[in-house]
């Protein structure tokens, strides 16, 4: 999150707004936005359902336990609510690529 | 008596059997297929501040980055 946090201004400025999310209750995602100052909204899907909704559910072997949360996926949506682009795992850490998409329909617009 | 906690143990088990079937049932995805160039499903979702914020107000406005992330305090 703290890389979307550094490519702020440039997605913002291509009028995008960035959600972040995952299955932590809001005390823990606030704690973390104060540590890392990531200042745009991170949501809680606390249960998991719209993470099921977007079918990147997923249990990771931790602690010898198995704990669930979502995949890293990166969904870049327009204004009509239609997904334009995707990344997924590694290729979601960085952001560039979101970057440059939003900047190339920004162009277009 | 005897019978009497066989027919408690066995009630008990199936209840348990029906439960776990339930739990089951709840973790499987509900739509596996947000795909590019598909609709993404809309959420109304709370933030580290309390603030509520669905997808459907974004409409006809902004673009939105929807970026799912492991855990808070996850590295990267």
């Amino acid at each position: 999150m703290r890389s979307f946090q550094q490519n702020l201004a440039k997605l913002e400025a291509a009028d995008t707004q960035v959600l972040g999310v995952s299955m932590d209750n809001p005390y823990v995602n606030k704690a973390f936005a104060d540590e890392n100052g990531v200042t745009f909204p991170l949501l809680s899907d606390f249960g998991g359902t719209v993470t099921r909704q977007y079918g990147i559910y997923k249990e990771y072997d931790k602690f010898k336990t198995k704990i669930p949360a979502a995949r890293r996926v990166t969904y870049l949506i327009d204004t009509n609510g239609k997904v334009v682009e995707m990344q997924e795992d590694a290729d979601a850490v960085d952001p560039t690529k979101t970057v440059t998409a939003c900047e190339r329909r920004k162009l277009k617009g | 008596m005897r019978k009497t906690s066989i027919a408690v143990l066995l009630a008990c088990s199936l209840v348990n059997a029906m439960a776990l079937a339930q739990t089951q049932k709840e973790s499987a995805p509900l739509a596996p297929n947000v795909k590019v160039g598909g609709p993404a499903p809309d959420f109304t979702l709370m933030d580290q501040n309390g603030q509520s914020h669905s997808l459907h107000d974004y409409r006809g406005k902004k673009n939105v980055a929807l970026a799912f992330y492991l855990w808070a305090f996850s590295p990267t």
